[in-house]
């Protein structure tokens, strides 16, 4: 039976749709609020864009975070690309190291925070933005990593067989071949990764230094001043980034077919 | 002039000139501050005048702060302590010992505020910003227009007032304030005063509107209460909209917080951050934070404070008022699980 047909298909998933992104509107809708309130509208206007773009604060942690989301996905999608060649053929200790790629995803992400917090001190890593690319890196490779590994899986090994029959050597092959078929993978793989990195709040909050507050960490610490439009607008822009990016990979893989 | 006298005049110059322009090799300051508790304009100034560059950050409370200082893997060189968390992070050695009382700015400093109890002579911190928490209300919706300065309009009130009240939704406010209206000790650990603090606040519940710490002023500023549990800072902000609005210091006792500068053990540059708190207490400086962000700072600065400011007792504190002040106490773990417990009682 096809799943259209099930009673109340349609209903429940109206409801879900709603549900999931009827707060995201109400948020959009809010920060072209003139009113201060968060909650009471008075007319449009654009004045908390004015607000953000020039408070230099914000300004500030918008850069460290794309600074972050940029370093930490491009580190991210190297090492699962290596990742899933290797975890290709199978050796002994496969299933293991799969495991072990995948268990930041596993792990409630405040113990890997503290535990990276207290390994960092102990060893004498500054905090700062290198011990937050460091940490990104690592909870953004199983994001990176599946899409590629499953990208990988649809791809049959005769492409780089006939590759290597006609005399490729095995960095050609990889560069002329593996690399094209497996570009759609690596591109959603780096655009999961940039975004999960993007709003990741815990492990900023625990190991940022001076100067590097991102904007999620300056989300939280503005509340403590009431909600007003303004973080609204920066959501709206972190929001509009990460569609941006979504759709722009999603634009990109099509072409590539 | 001979050649080695005008050496020694040189040397002389440069030995003179050394405390006040010591400064470390990087011209960078990073300054860990309440988010949006600064104007920014002021750090361009600050650069503008000492070539030092500030890098700023933003906390939200006093354990954001103290968590970051005790993991021990950030380095600031100015950050803003409340009162209350200093004598601990003495204690810690958290702080370094500054000396302000031996800065040259120090005489702008308000005798009121010379002595602290959280730091008797000033070794380890500088005032920056201080403020009160206690009630607002719109004199146009009040009869007469005038209530008297006690916490009573506030828990018994008028029964014109009833159901035009704000309290703010903060445990530790809500609760510190009925403590001071009974006269019982704000930390106090006896089941029987907790009692009744909690018969107070549950026959005060159905006269609120509402229980809220957020968009106090606007709260204040549209009408939509006549009588606001609030801080002296939200109150100025609302009065600058609505001219109606005035503020109670309550005579049984106004709760007040200082905010301070301190620097931290292990600061990177300790010299740049001495000269900036040094600044800081320069009366034209302090009454710009002053201004921007309507609370009231502990230097000498009144000539400077903008007339909008210095017309209105919340920023203004008239002298005889400070006898009803109360600095905020840092309670044990009994007395803070008795404030708990109440205020679970009360919302839930």
């Amino acid at each position: 039976m096809n799943i259209r047909r099930f009673p109340l298909t349609r209903e429940v998933s109206l409801f879900v749709l709603v549900y999931l992104y009827l707060p995201v509107f109400v948020l959009i809708g809010y920060s072209f609020n003139a009113n201060r309130t968060a909650t009471v509208w008075t007319h449009a206007s654009l004045d908390w864009y004015v607000r953000i773009l020039n408070n230099p604060s914000i300004r500030a942690a918008t850069w460290n975070s794309l600074v972050l989301a940029v370093s930490a996905a491009t580190a991210a999608t190297v090492i699962a690309l290596l990742a899933a060649l290797a975890t290709r053929r199978a050796f002994p200790g496969r299933n293991a190291s799969e495991t072990l790629l995948r268990l930041p995803l596993i792990l409630p992400e405040i113990v890997v925070a503290v535990a990276t917090l207290i390994l960092f001190v102990a060893v004498g890593i500054e905090l700062g933005l290198g011990a937050m690319i460091l940490a990104h890196t690592v909870f953004c490779i199983p994001f990176a990593y599946l899409p590629i590994r499953a990208r990988l899986e649809g791809i049959s090994g005769s492409y780089e067989e006939a590759a290597q029959d006609l005399y490729a050597n095995r960095f050609r092959t990889f560069r002329r071949v593996t690399l094209p078929l497996l570009w759609p993978g690596v591109l959603a793989g780096f655009t999961l990764a940039f975004v999960t990195s993007l709003d990741d709040f815990l492990t900023s909050f625990f190991l940022s230094g001076p100067g590097t507050t991102t904007l999620p960490v300056y989300i939280f610490s503005a509340i403590r001043a009431g909600i007003t439009p303004e973080i609204n607008a920066i959501s709206t822009v972190m929001l509009v980034i990460s569609i941006l990016l979504v759709s722009l990979s999603f634009a990109l893989t099509r072409l590539r077919r | 002039m001979t050649r080695s006298h005008r050496l020694a005049a040189a040397a002389l110059a440069v030995l003179l000139a050394l405390p006040a322009t010591a400064q470390d090799a990087e011209k960078t300051l990073y300054f860990y501050n309440w988010t949006d508790y600064y104007p920014v304009e002021l750090l361009a100034k600050f650069e503008a005048e000492t070539g030092i560059k500030v890098i700023l950050d933003g906390f939200d409370s006093n354990d954001t702060l103290l968590a970051k200082l005790q993991s021990g893997g950030a380095a600031y060189d100015v950050i803003v302590p409340s009162d209350y968390v200093i004598p601990g992070m003495i204690a810690d050695g958290l702080l370094m010992k500054i000396d302000t009382n031996a800065m040259e700015n120090y005489v702008h400093m308000k005798d009121a505020f010379k002595n602290p109890d959280f730091d008797p002579t000033h070794e380890y911190t500088a005032p920056y910003l201080w403020g009160v928490t206690g009630l607002a209300y719109d004199s146009a919706q009040v009869e007469g227009g005038v209530l008297e300065p006690s916490w009573k309009e506030y828990f018994e009130p008028r029964p014109e007032l009833e159901g035009k009240i704000a309290a703010l939704d903060t445990a530790s406010d809500v609760i510190l304030a009925a403590s001071l209206y009974l006269g019982i000790p704000q930390c106090t650990e006896s089941n029987d005063d907790a009692k009744r603090i909690l018969e107070l606040l549950e026959a005060q519940k159905p006269k609120l509107k509402l229980y809220s710490s957020d968009s106090t002023v606007d709260r204040l500023a549209s009408g939509e209460v006549a009588l606001h549990h609030v801080w002296n800072g939200a109150t100025a902000r609302a009065t600058a909209q609505r001219d109606t609005i005035r503020f109670l210091y309550p005579a049984e006792g106004t709760p007040m917080f200082r905010d301070n500068f301190a620097v931290p053990a292990n600061a990177p540059h300790p010299e740049n951050a001495k000269i900036f708190i040094n600044w800081m207490m320069k009366p034209e400086n302090a009454a710009a934070v002053s201004n921007a962000i309507a609370y009231g700072n502990a230097i000498k600065s009144d000539e400077f404070l903008s007339d909008q400011w210095r017309a209105m007792e919340a920023i203004n504190m008239p002298e005889e008022y400070s006898g009803r002040l109360v600095p905020t106490q840092d309670c044990g773990p009994a007395a803070r699980e008795l404030r708990d417990k109440i205020w679970t009682r009360l919302k839930g």
